[in-house]
């Protein structure tokens, strides 16, 4: 427990710098681009006359000085204040708090399929490296890994969803439909089926073939080689001492994929309008909307970072080489 | 004279003009409304989430269409109405002779949702207070209008500083008069105001409330004037953004309803076809985009008359009509929409598909091919914000190839497009998709003017200037007699053709794909972003 | 060397990816021959069905445009955006982490900052962000996403560097007085090469994905023809004209599948391993 502490306050230390070049680096970049929050209003204006689209800088502080901004940011962010986004004229708080759970469910569950999946495929796979099962899955998983994801969600919809109504074609959950409690959570799981799939199965080749690898890797060495030197039976070699073994540099990918599975919900939260956070950075970006694409950069970064702080603990207490130091950098 | 032209399919601004010349009547406008049941709730796909409600303030189509339902203007437009108008909560007006005042007579017993009572003062505060200080298309219109007297409940008179002419106020009445309750507005930041986001109206249906990314819900209103109005119990508007998704949700019967194309036209055929849905391309007569090629007159290649007549001639405009729009737009002849009989000019002369004819004009403007048969290069920036406005550039493309003009596409999102054509002039030539407003001093002039600041969107950024054509502008703006008024705009529209400021390609308005359980779809020129009164669904 | 490859051509997966890769490599360079000119000019009738006209065998998109041409042309460009990308990203990956391996201590501290600001940041968010803000060209788009792929390499070369820093060659070479950069570049980069080398595959593979996403989103190129862009377009037809995504996606398929099958095949031949199977 002790170990786990340190590990967790070495890594807010060192995270502080990280996130404020991120910071900085999101309002550089914003502030290199052609076009600014105004701009990507007027369009849904429809236009306006020159003095309307002066008040319109003005009433959004467009008119001041980057590096004014930039310190009035950093200042309101130490109070814990996210500030206003300007596409949405409401707080970045509220819209982040808003979307950030349908993204946690969509990636939680696709991680979760990826994983479980993936894995279990893997350990059919390295059971018999080099076999037609071996390569069959290999292969097919790898031609998935190759699909487009907006691709593989539109032929899901039309399959599923238009053709055999099985599931919706879109959204989080039923529109105003009044559920609570259970038959809420069970509707919104009826609706994350299609998406989840979409994302989980493109991850699901990573950790296929990662599984396999190491499994391909124990079958080599000595334990494994006594166990069947031994005579122990195929099917509990595998399961006991092989895939064991190889599930650990998993969980270290686990961590990896979280950031790709964040961008990856981009996509595929377009595809399915589902009101969450990829879809979010999306029109903050078309927005022009720097409080927002930093407020949601921050708040992914520190995402990505919790989840490799578990990661590292997950890993240091699944193997006791590790130390309290840097574990999977 | 102020900027307002534009664009997107959702964003925009439609506005009504409808003549009484007439529309074509492509159908027979029954009287009234379909029989129709009562009761239901219709489900209708958003593409975008406007980030105000308040139609007095932004009077765009995305905005309109969500809160047009709620809020209502003092008129309407509508196919065989007088004027092409239909009352709503101006019962009649009237315009005095020298064009310094009108006068609304306003309909009795109007409530709004809150229960308080709608008089001439509500109507004298939007006015004074919204439309001509903050609404991006009233600070044009009413840029003249001094004060509103209310001699009683219901009576409005509006005093003008200056002559205005009544054709323009009519024909921006639907567009421009969307009337907000002043006993919630006044004395507060009407900019901030919380009812922008849950509006309060007299419309025939209130505002319940908006899960952001996910829906907005109205509800019927009891108290709604019109009798036994609405028909339906509720609509839904749920919001989604990618266009594949609405053909999708139509198909499985999850939403009833998508308009302003959000089905792509490449699916309509298809989708026709399947039972128990329809294409409906009625209902958008009054909103009807532009397709254009603006230019930057700043590059002296184009800057000569005969190389923008050469590219006007490249353009095969029944090609684009029948491909990139498969036959839902009609080509353009010039810079006022053939649907506007109110001011449109057949007499303007449409230049011919016709490369010969545009390699011999480019020829003499001294451009000659070179060895590799290019003559010389432009770079082209398609709008991004519809995708025939990106198909048409990638065939822009491929038709000035053909004559020895080479192109380099530059592909854009929003903001730079709108920062790179209309504030910085970093083109050469760009497409884009102005909306026809019904009146050509609200939509079609500022693309021509001269003098308009830089960064003004959707307006003349191109350098473009012509004293004759400016001086007919002025005019027009002054005068109040409604032929005069019509005889400068056709003398406009025959230099535009002739000079070529900009060049006219096609014109479109949307479809919408309904369920056929849905009546009463399209029936009027600005359906979508009409109120829906008698929409209603079969049972 | 020579070991390698043969190891490699005795690896039913190397053999497999080397096909595929050669097989596509041949179709990017033969679209000039075959397909001379510009594969977005308009030939034909729009939407003609595939296998109905002799002179167009894959058909035309919407516009009119031949699916052939763009299925080959597309190789090319395809391919141009995941090897250049990985180019890049090796590149810059290579240097930061040499550097920071090499000089350690301060500088190190802050390179290895700046590749964790890089790294959790979505890779994807950050092409989006920077195409969005910069403008959707071939070489803009191509630094996008190396830009999310660089962390990559320059931890691993780091690490490798490290571990290699305090052997007896490179120990020999400070000791007889060459540069840093010197023995960076003779001693210490080629020994760190190949587990890089591996992770070029990834790169390759995930560079050509995104890039179809950037043009689901509307951020692809107009000027060239690419995969992604075929497929983005294709979608809106997904129901009346299937083929027109799904050839190109089998292009995509392809390329994925030859680059991961080599580079497995690869890191085996180069750990010394004989493939087993």
């Amino acid at each position: 427990m002790h170990r786990a502490l340190t590990l967790t306050r070495r890594r807010i230390v060192s995270s502080i710098p990280v996130l404020l070049i991120v910071i900085v680096g999101t309002f550089l970049l914003l502030e290199a681009a052609p076009g600014d929050a105004v701009d990507a209003y007027l369009l849904s204006l429809g236009g306006g006359d020159a003095g309307l689209v002066a008040e319109l800088r003005q009433s959004y502080g467009l008119d001041q000085s980057l590096l004014k901004r930039l310190t009035l940011y950093v200042g309101a962010l130490l109070r814990f204040d996210l500030g206003w986004s300007v596409t949405f004229d409401r707080p970045v708080l509220d819209l982040i708090a808003e979307r950030l759970p349908n993204t946690l469910w969509l990636m939680g569950a696709a991680t979760a399929l990826a994983f479980s999946l993936g894995s279990f495929l893997g350990i059919v796979a390295g059971a018999r490296p080099g076999s037609l099962t071996d390569r069959a899955l290999s292969t097919g998983s790898l031609a998935l890994y190759a699909v487009p994801s907006f691709w593989l969600g539109l032929v899901l919809v039309l399959v599923f969803a238009v053709d055999l109504r099985w599931f919706p074609t879109a959204g989080i959950e039923t529109i105003a439909s009044g559920k609570t409690g259970l038959a809420r959570v069970a509707d919104i799981a009826w609706h994350l089926v299609l998406p989840v799939s979409a994302l989980g199965f493109i991850y699901l080749a990573l950790f296929l073939r990662m599984m396999r690898t190491g499994m391909t890797e124990a079958w080599r060495q000595d334990f494994v080689l006594f166990a069947r030197a031994k005579g122990l039976a195929r099917r509990r070699i595998v399961l006991r001492h092989v895939a064991r073994n190889a599930l650990l540099p998993l969980v270290t990918m686990l961590g990896l994929q979280a950031a790709a599975m964040l961008g990856g919900s981009v996509v595929v939260e377009s595809v399915f309008a589902i009101p969450g956070f990829g879809r979010l950075a999306h029109e903050a970006v078309s927005g022009r909307d720097a409080p927002l694409l930093t407020g949601i950069i921050i708040v992914s970064a520190m995402l990505v970072i919790v989840v490799n702080l578990l990661v590292d603990i997950a890993y240091a207490a699944l193997d006791p080489r590790v130390g309290s130091g840097e574990a999977a950098s | 004279m102020a900027g307002l032209l534009i664009s997107r399919r959702n964003l925009l601004l439609g506005a009504g003009a409808l003549a009484a010349a007439g529309w074509p009547l492509r159908m027979a406008w029954a009287a009234g409304a379909e029989e129709a049941p009562r009761g239901g709730r219709l489900v209708v796909a958003a593409d975008s989430e406007p980030r105000t409600l308040n139609p007095a303030i932004v009077a765009s189509n995305g905005v309109f269409f969500i809160a047009s339902k709620v809020i209502e203007p003092l008129a309407e437009a509508m196919m065989d109405g007088e004027g092409g108008l239909a009352p709503r909560l101006a019962k009649s007006w009237e315009g005095s002779e020298d064009g310094l005042s009108i006068t609304f007579k306003l309909r009795e017993g109007v409530t709004w949702h809150d229960g308080e009572p709608f008089t001439s003062a509500d109507v004298a505060f939007s006015a004074m207070e919204v439309w001509k200080p903050l609404q991006n298309l009233g600070r044009v219109v009413f840029a003249n209008l001094d004060t509103v007297e209310t001699p009683d409940a219901h009576t409005a008179i509006f005093r003008f500083s200056a002559p205005t002419p009544i054709q323009l106020i009519r024909n921006a009445l639907p567009v421009v008069t969307s009337v907000l309750p002043k006993h919630l507005y006044e004395g507060t930041d009407i900019a901030a105001n919380p009812a922008n986001k849950a509006p309060v109206g007299t419309g025939p249906f209130k505002f319940a409330e908006h899960r952001p990314g996910e829906y907005y819900r109205l509800t019927r209103n009891d108290a709604y004037w019109g009798e036994g109005l609405p028909k339906l119990d509720e609509i839904i508007f749920r919001v989604l953004p990618d266009r594949a998704a609405a053909a999708s949700a139509l198909e499985a019967g999850e939403i009833q309803l998508a308009a302003f194309s959000q089905v792509p036209l490449v699916d309509l055929e298809r989708i026709a076809s399947v039972p128990g849905l329809k294409v409906v391309t009625e209902g958008y007569e009054a909103l009807t985009y532009q397709l254009v090629v603006e230019i930057n007159h700043r590059n002296e290649i184009l800057a000569d008359q005969m190389v923008r007549q050469a590219i006007s001639h490249t353009i095969d405009r029944d090609f684009v009509v029948d491909t990139v729009f498969l036959g839902y737009a009609q080509a353009a002849t010039g810079p006022v929409p053939q649907n506007a009989p109110q001011f449109y000019n057949p007499d303007v002369k449409p230049y011919s598909f016709d490369i010969e004819r545009a390699n011999r004009l480019l020829d003499e403007a001294g451009y000659p091919r070179g060895e590799d048969g290019k003559r010389f290069s432009l770079r082209l920036l398609p709008a991004p914000f519809f995708s025939e406005t990106r198909q048409f550039g990638d065939y822009l493309r491929q038709a000035l190839g053909k004559v020895g003009i080479d192109v380099t596409l530059v592909n854009n999102d929003t903001p730079a497009h709108l920062k790179a054509v209309y504030t910085d002039h970093d083109f050469d030539i760009a497409v884009g998709s102005p909306v026809f407003r019904g009146d050509p001093a609200i939509s079609t002039t500022i693309l021509v003017q001269s003098g308009i600041p830089d960064g003004v969107p959707f307006s003349n950024q191109g350098g473009y200037a012509n004293a004759e054509l400016d001086t007919i502008i002025d005019q027009a703006a002054e005068t109040i007699d409604t032929e005069a008024r019509t005889a400068l705009y056709n003398d406009f529209q025959r230099i535009v053709v002739e000079d070529l400021p900009l060049i006219n390609v096609a014109e479109w308005g949307f479809t919408t794909v309904a369920s056929d359980t849905v009546l009463n779809v399209g029936n009027n020129p600005r359906w979508p972003v009409s109120s829906w009164t008698d929409t209603a669904l079969a049972s | 060397m020579n070991r390698v490859a043969g190891r490699l051509l005795h690896s039913p997966e190397g053999v497999a990816g080397l096909c595929l890769l050669v097989l596509l490599a041949a179709m990017a360079l033969a679209a000039p021959l075959l397909f001379p000119g510009d594969p977005l000019v308009i030939v034909g009738r729009p939407l003609t069905a595939p296998f109905t006209d002799p002179t167009l065998p894959l058909g035309t998109d919407r516009l009119g445009r031949d699916v052939a041409a763009g299925l080959m042309h597309g190789a090319q460009t395809s391919l141009l955006v995941g090897l250049a990308t990985a180019l890049v990203a090796l590149a810059a990956g290579a240097l930061v982490g040499t550097v920071a391996g090499l000089a350690g201590g301060l500088v190190d501290e802050v390179l290895m900052r700046v590749v964790d600001a890089f790294q959790i940041v979505p890779g994807f968010l950050l092409a989006l962000a920077f195409v969005s803000v910069t403008g959707a060209s071939l070489p803009v788009i191509i630094f996008a996403i190396a830009l999310g792929a660089w962390t990559g390499p320059a931890r691993l070369v780091r690490a490798e560097v490290l571990s290699i820093r305090e052997r007896d060659y490179v120990a020999a070479a400070r000791v007889i007085g060459m540069h840093p950069a010197e023995i960076a570049l003779r001693e210490v980069l080629p020994n760190a090469l190949p587990p890089v080398l591996a992770l070029t595959a990834v790169i390759v593979a995930t560079a050509v994905l995104v890039e179809a996403a950037l043009s689901f989103l509307g951020l692809g190129d107009p000027n060239v023809v690419t995969w992604g862009s075929m497929i983005a377009e294709g979608r809106n037809v997904l129901r009346t004209a299937p083929h027109l995504s799904i050839v190109p996606g089998l292009g995509l398929v392809a390329t994925v599948l030859g680059v991961y099958l080599l580079g497995e095949g690869l890191a085996d031949a180069m750990a010394g391993r004989e493939a087993r199977g």
